[in-house]
């Protein structure tokens, strides 16, 4: 969908990553082009969010680029913070700012971004939160939410200034089937009029099929498969088909202390 | 050499008894002979007991000895299958040299002083632009300015009232003697005005508000809601450090000049009601003594103890990891730091204006 002159909305380059001495993400790529829907896959635990944080440069990578627009994200400060108001990212605990309503944590971007007034922006801010179905709950303090209400204020935030490229991290994790149906609708409609490149993490396989275009699979910080959805589905990778019909995967490990300490004589 | 294997039997039950004999005895055994613990007897359906023989395992690994499991049944193998082979050797947490420790401290001292000169700079930066759109949030500067100067006077006047009469009272004593009581106005008043005025604020300072600072900080990181507005884009020290130490320089000197009128009151309440001194002459005696450079030197130091409060409590709350109980370190560390720091720089600036004058 990249002209030859516009540089892919998102381009992860061999990354490699982790927290102190743990590594998490090792040789992860990524392109995501205007107008694509990607899913990350991946277990519990094996890098997803750690993939988003370093896409925002809340966490350095040791290796590897990440360029948004063409534009290193880790290059320099004014450079990141310019880079990242053309991007928006829903956090799986949605971490709204909890001294702040609602309605003016969905405007707080707005008014510090495009300059907006007060009322214009809390109105803006409205607007948004009734596209995730929170019309009515602008006024309400974040922790007076339920957690499914929090995480789509959480969305209203992310596409408050309608970004470029939008990060959800597992947006429908723990809502109800209705909902959840209604976020990969507004994520469809995002795409359709703005042309949006959007990274969803996600587990719900359903979810998957609906929205996304392309997807990858994270385990054990590394890429197990990724392409179109259907080269995915197709994957002979067992840890991904096990994914897609819902399996517990051996994944030989187990039983490895059993092995170490029997006496056979 | 390869010794023949030793046996040791694993007793049914091991409770804490039987678990103590049995490494006392895997203890007693010398290294080099493969040692079997021997499970036929073994119960496994306890899960303190099959953590218990995985303790002796990882102990007697890593005194040297091959420890090895016979006659496992079928339970024990089960407890056993989900278990990760490394769990064995996270069991024995290495002891780390003194002079490893001392360095460790080293760097990491060095890295703070680096994180709090950052914060200051980016402070700095943040007070030296006061408008446009990158500038000073004044309406969060307002907010804690009542929060901070206004909503602090009343403790200020009472402590520092009662410092007063303390002062006072305790001149008089001596003073007495030499007849000499009217010089308890000059006692309290170049006393109060230099030290004890800028100090008591501080550290009341220090603890409404320096806690504050940190524990509010610290619970934004745990929540991400620091991360958020890092991915937004937004400066979190313009957000959440500058109109605070904005408000913090501010308010010091008011509430210093407050503290000062208070411990003045508290030596005239003394000298006219107690000790018969007549209200005029006191006044008339504490203006006196008084120098314009006494009550300066004092605000001065006031304005930098409040730089000292909130960047020392920004600081403890930025550096926050983990969970709600961290969050209480900083706010106890804020107020302790910011109390010896702002005593240390007192202590720096009464012997700078000794030198100087
Ligand atoms: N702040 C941190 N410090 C140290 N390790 C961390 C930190 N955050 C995450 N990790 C580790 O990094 C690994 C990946 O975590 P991450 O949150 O990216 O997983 P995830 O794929 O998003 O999982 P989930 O589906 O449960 O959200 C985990 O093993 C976790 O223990
Ligand atoms: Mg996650």
């Amino acid at each position: 969908m990249s002209t030859g002159a516009t540089p892919p909305r998102l381009v992860v380059e061999d990354l490699v990553a982790g927290y102190g001495d743990t590594p998490v993400l090792n040789g992860i790529g990524l392109t995501v082009d205007a107008g694509e829907i990607v899913a990350v896959l991946g277990a519990t635990g094996s890098g997803k969010s750690t993939l988003l944080r370093c896409i925002v440069a809340l966490l350095r990578p040791e290796q590897g680029r990440v360029l948004i627009g063409g534009r290193d994200v880790h290059g320099g400060r004014d450079e990141r913070d310019e880079i990242l108001r053309g991007v928006g990212l829903a956090f799986q605990d949605a971490a709204l700012l909890n001294s702040m309503t609602t309605a003016e944590n969905v405007a707080l971007p707005i008014i510090e971004h495009w300059g907006a007034d007060e009322d214009t922006a809390l109105m803006l801010a409205r607007m948004r939160l009734a596209r995730v179905g929170l019309a009515r709950a602008g006024d309400k303090m974040p922790s007076e939410l339920s957690g499914g209400m929090r995480k789509r204020a959480g969305i209203a935030r992310a596409i408050a200034l309608d970004p470029a490229l939008l990060l959800l991290d597992e947006p429908s994790a723990g809502l109800d089937p209705t909902t959840a149906r209604a976020i990969d609708e507004l994520i469809l409609d995002l795409r359709a009029r703005t042309d949006m490149a959007i990274v969803a993490v996600t587990h719900e396989i359903a979810s998957i099929d609906t929205i996304a275009d392309r997807a990858v699979m994270l385990a054990e910080g590394r890429m197990i498969a990724s392409g179109t959805l259907a080269e995915v589905h197709g994957s002979t990778d067992p840890r991904v088909q096990a994914f897609f019909e819902r399996r517990l995967v051996d994944d030989g490990a187990s039983s490895g202390l059993v092995g170490e300490l029997e006496w056979k004589t | 050499m390869t010794s023949a294997p030793i046996h040791v039997p694993v007793p049914k039950v091991l409770a804490a008894g039987s678990f103590r004999a049995l490494r006392r005895e895997l203890a007693r055994h010398p290294t080099g002979a493969p040692v079997i613990l021997d499970c036929h007897e073994f119960e496994s359906a306890d899960a303190l007991a099959v953590a218990r023989l995985l303790r002796i395992i990882a102990e007697g690994r890593a005194a040297g000895h091959d420890v090895r499991l016979a006659h496992l049944d079928d339970a024990a193998r089960r407890a056993l299958a989900d278990v990760d082979p490394a769990i064995l050797e996270q069991d024995t947490v290495p002891r780390r040299h003194p002079l490893e420790v001392v360095g460790t401290q080293a760097i990491e001292a060095a890295a703070t002083a680096g994180q709090v000169r950052r914060l200051a700079g980016a402070t700095v930066a943040g007070l030296t632009r006061p408008f446009g759109a990158e500038g000073i949030k004044w309406d969060r500067a307002l907010r804690q300015m009542a929060l901070i100067g206004v909503e602090a006077v009343p403790i200020v006047v009472f402590i520092s009232l009662l410092v007063g009469v303390v002062l006072a009272l305790n001149g008089a004593t001596q003073l007495r003697q030499f007849g000499a009581s009217i010089f308890i106005a000059n006692l309290v008043a170049i006393s109060t005005t230099r030290e004890m005025g800028p100090l008591l604020t501080a550290v009341i300072v220090s603890g409404r508000t320096g806690s504050a600072i940190a524990a509010e900080i610290g619970s934004m990181v745990i929540s991400e809601e620091v991360d958020a507005m890092h991915t937004m884009a937004l400066n979190p020290v313009r957000f959440l450090v500058v109109p605070k130490v904005l408000a913090l320089i501010l308010m010091m000197p008011l509430l210093t000049v407050m503290s000062n009128l208070a411990g003045i009151t508290g030596g005239y309440a003394v000298g006219v009601l107690g000790l018969d001194l007549g209200s005029d002459a006191y006044l008339s005696q504490t203006v006196q003594s008084l120098f314009m450079s006494d009550v300066t030197t004092g605000l001065v130091k006031s304005v930098v103890f409040g730089v000292i409060i909130g960047l020392v409590g920004a600081h403890r709350g930025f550096a926050v990891r983990g969970g709600p109980e961290a969050v209480g370190r900083a706010a106890t560390s804020a107020v302790v730091t910011s109390i010896i720091a702002c005593i240390v720089a007192n202590a720096g600036f009464t012997a700078l204006f000794y030198y100087t004058e």
